[in-house]
């Protein structure tokens, strides 16, 4: 019982980090139709610049100083890259992300090493918040999804509750209109693609001091972000949370599960006939946890192509 | 036409002359080459011809090769497969997991399409360590070569040729398909979906067999790899050898049938030339292509068709001096970065830290680049490649200016041409 709720519990946690990051992913793509490749490694430099400044500025003006770096660094990508290209069409800007993923990941293995840095979250952060049982829950998973919770209800209010946030959808629906109006529509991308280049360089700075910090955790979780953005249906914030929650949810639940489709099997009696066939059958459910959001994707695909939240077709 | 195809057969021959030339190792580097360039016009028919932008191709350049594999350990080269015809396997592999992966796949087109790739892709990769009876684990699965048909297939030499016949058989029958209807079909889904379903075409069935052909092609290409390297493994499976795809792919240019194999003949060479000399070429590589994407892209193989026109137009003579500022300019600023980017690699990494740490009074102790030691505090470190860079930059102006200067010489011999009829007419 205890290991179910702390697997259920860090399931939510990894959930909602997976948000973190995913929510900017979306909202660009939901604005823009631009699928930002380089997204994930926003999120890889939001650590990297976290750790470097932590030394100077100490933990929590490193959180808060990174991410706008990080943003910084989406506004230059957003100015002087993908508008020079947007006349190609959109399969180009995702080339041209995918490069610059490319670039950015390199560039860390230059500077940092093509090894894990030592980040972490400072002694005083590091307590249990509660126990049960024998076992202990750190305070600092509780920290990065109430990060992530407030992360999702201020970008929510802000982009239905302010006038800010009716010139950012309005440009979403019809960018030409806006401009009519006389709204500022390349700026309003700019801001997208930098607020959003910042939330995930954020997520990067608080989960890369519990999580491992390397110059693989770009493509790890870029991947699932990803699964995330086309499950919950591109461009839809309340389906990134949804689809970032089942995925989280699901992987940390399938590492605890012990058992193959050949014990399922052995219910109905062919046990016997599934372990002779060996392969899959026989794989441990834990072993398939990497493995699981993908299938998810594809039977999503089949059933519902739009995504969980998207529009149909 | 007939020039193309006595530049192609002059092509074919030079390669086929090549272990005359060239030192074992050297061959090694060119079998890798056929092999990338082959992977890479399958990757094209997808993504260049048919516009379906795959982030996914080494699964299927993976399952060909373990098709070819557990084929060569089960048939063990005799009967009616022999060794030489083994990548027949991998095409079959490739052909049948492209299908079923792009039956999924080819149910949405342009975004979507490109992430599914990504998580087939991602699903085999994650799913292949597991499976050990099937990928082999850690170690992989290793095979033989068998001799066949009076052939050892023990030397270097050997292993060549039968790359090249396969390559250049299967490059063959990539461009012969772009000359039926159903490669002119291919050329349909990319620019145009909604018409070729509206002519009454089954364009879900059209995109699954385009995608399967490029799978089966990518296929052999595993196979080929199979063979020269007589084992498999599911590092195969890597992202980054799809990655590898798509940057060749397009740093050789996707409009032009031979761009992509061109430019990974291009890459690959140079990682294989590069790859004790530097650590970080994937980072060059990285930087080619955004910049490529950035500013020509047709890729490299445009920018030689372009040169190509200017000759026509304006003659050798005349557009020689441009060609030579240019490659000038793109040397002095290839240098200037790759010496900042060297610099930087030796003043980071973990030998100089740990060097510094150890005195950590001393001033910067210096790094050996070419041969010279640098100080990092010296202002001649930085002015090196600060100084080629504006080298490169003043050439860049030089050659613009000159390329302007005959564009305008141009319109003007076409002014003045028809007013020099008007005056002959006058005087008549």
């Amino acid at each position: 019982m205890e290991q179910f709720l702390f697997s259920l519990m860090n399931g939510v946690i990894y959930g909602l980090l997976l948000f973190m990051v995913s929510a900017g992913l979306t909202l660009i793509f939901g604005m823009m139709g631009v699928l930002n490749f380089a997204h994930a490694s926003f999120y890889m430099l939001g650590a990297y610049f976290a750790y470097t400044l932590q030394g100077m500025l100490g933990f929590w003006l490193a959180v808060i100083v990174s991410p706008l770096l990080v943003g910084l660094i989406g506004v230059v990508v957003e100015r002087y890259f993908l508008r020079r290209v947007h006349r190609h069409g959109h399969a180009h800007e995702l080339l041209l992300t995918f490069g610059l993923s490319f670039i950015i990941a390199e560039s860390i293995k230059l500077f940092y090493g093509n090894y894990p840095v030592d980040y972490r979250m400072p002694p005083s952060l590091d307590f249990a918040a509660f126990s049960m049982g024998a076992t202990q829950y750190p305070a600092y998973r509780l920290l990065m999804g109430g990060i992530a919770i407030a992360m999702f209800i201020v970008i929510y209010l802000l982009l239905t509750r302010t006038r800010v946030g009716i010139v950012v959808r309005s440009a979403i629906h019809r960018p030409s209109m806006a401009e009519a109006l006389g709204h500022n529509v390349p700026l309003v991308f700019m801001g997208v693609f930098g607020a959003g280049a910042a939330l995930a360089g954020l997520a990067g700075a608080v989960a890369g001091a519990f999580y491992t910090t390397n110059p693989n955790m770009a493509l790890e979780l870029g991947v699932m972000v990803f699964v995330v953005v086309v499950v919950g249906g591109l461009g839809s914030l309340v389906g990134a949370m949804l689809a970032s929650l089942l995925i989280g949810i699901m992987t940390s639940m399938a590492v605890a599960v012990d058992s193959s489709l050949a014990d399922l099997l052995a219910l109905f009696g062919a046990g016997e006939w599934a372990r002779n066939v060996g392969g899959l059958m026989t794989l441990n459910l834990s072993s398939l946890a990497a493995t699981l959001p993908f299938a998810l994707m594809l039977l999503i695909l089949l059933v519902r192509p739009g995504g969980l939240m998207g529009e149909k077709g | 036409m007939k020039k193309t195809l006595y530049c192609c057969l002059a092509g074919t021959l030079l390669l086929a002359a090549l272990p005359l030339l060239l030192s074992q190792g050297l061959l090694n580097a060119a079998i890798q080459m056929l092999i990338a360039a082959l992977f890479a016009s399958a990757y094209n028919l997808l993504c260049g011809q048919a516009g379906m932008l795959s982030f996914g191709h080494a699964a299927y350049f993976g399952v060909g090769a373990f098709a070819t594999v557990h084929a060569m350990n089960a048939i063990g080269g005799t009967g009616l497969l022999p060794t030489p015809l083994m990548p027949l396997a991998g095409a079959v592999g490739g052909l049948l997991f492209g299908g079923i992966a792009g039956w999924f796949a080819t149910q949405r087109s342009g975004t979507y399409f490109a992430m599914i790739t990504l998580a087939i892709a991602e699903l085999v990769h994650s799913l292949a360590p597991h499976l050990k009876t099937i990928f082999g684990g850690e170690a992989g699965i290793s095979t033989m070569r068998m001799p066949a048909l009076g052939l050892n297939f023990g030397s270097t030499t050997q292993v060549y040729y039968l790359t090249l016949v396969w390559v250049v058989v299967a490059m063959a029958l990539l461009y012969l398909y772009t000359r039926t209807p159903l490669g002119r079909l291919t050329l349909g889904l990319r620019e145009n979906r909604h018409r070729l379903q509206f002519l009454g075409y089954n364009v879900h069935g059209l995109s699954t067999l385009v995608f399967a052909i490029s799978a089966m092609f990518s296929g052999i290409a595993g196979g080929l790899q199979v063979l020269s390297n007589e084992s498999a493994n599911y590092v195969v499976f890597d992202p980054s050898l799809s990655a590898a795809a798509v940057l060749n792919t397009y740093i050789g240019g996707v409009q032009v049938f031979l761009g992509p194999a061109f430019g990974a003949a291009l890459m690959t060479f140079f990682g294989y030339a590069i790859s004790d000399l530097t650590r970080s070429w994937l980072l060059y590589q990285g930087i080619l292509f955004v910049l490529v994407m950035m500013f020509m892209p047709t890729g490299l193989s445009g920018l030689i068709a372009i040169a190509a026109r200017l000759c026509t137009r304006h003659g050798l003579g005349r557009v020689l001096p441009v060609f030579l500022l240019a490659v000038a300019s793109v040397m002095l600023a290839a240098s200037g970065l790759a010496f900042t980017i060297e610099l930087l690699q030796r003043l980071f990494s973990q030998e100089y830290r740990s060097l510094l740490q150890t005195h950590p009074d001393a001033a910067w102790p210096a790094v050996m680049l070419l041969d010279q030691p640098w100080r990092p505090g010296a202002p001649l470190t930085w002015s090196v490649p600060a100084l080629l860079l504006a080298a490169s930059l003043w050439c860049y102006r030089l050659c613009r200016r000159r390329l302007q200067m005959l564009c305008v010489y141009d319109e003007q011999m076409a002014m003045t041409a028809p007013v020099t009829i008007q005056h002959g007419e006058d005087a008549a």
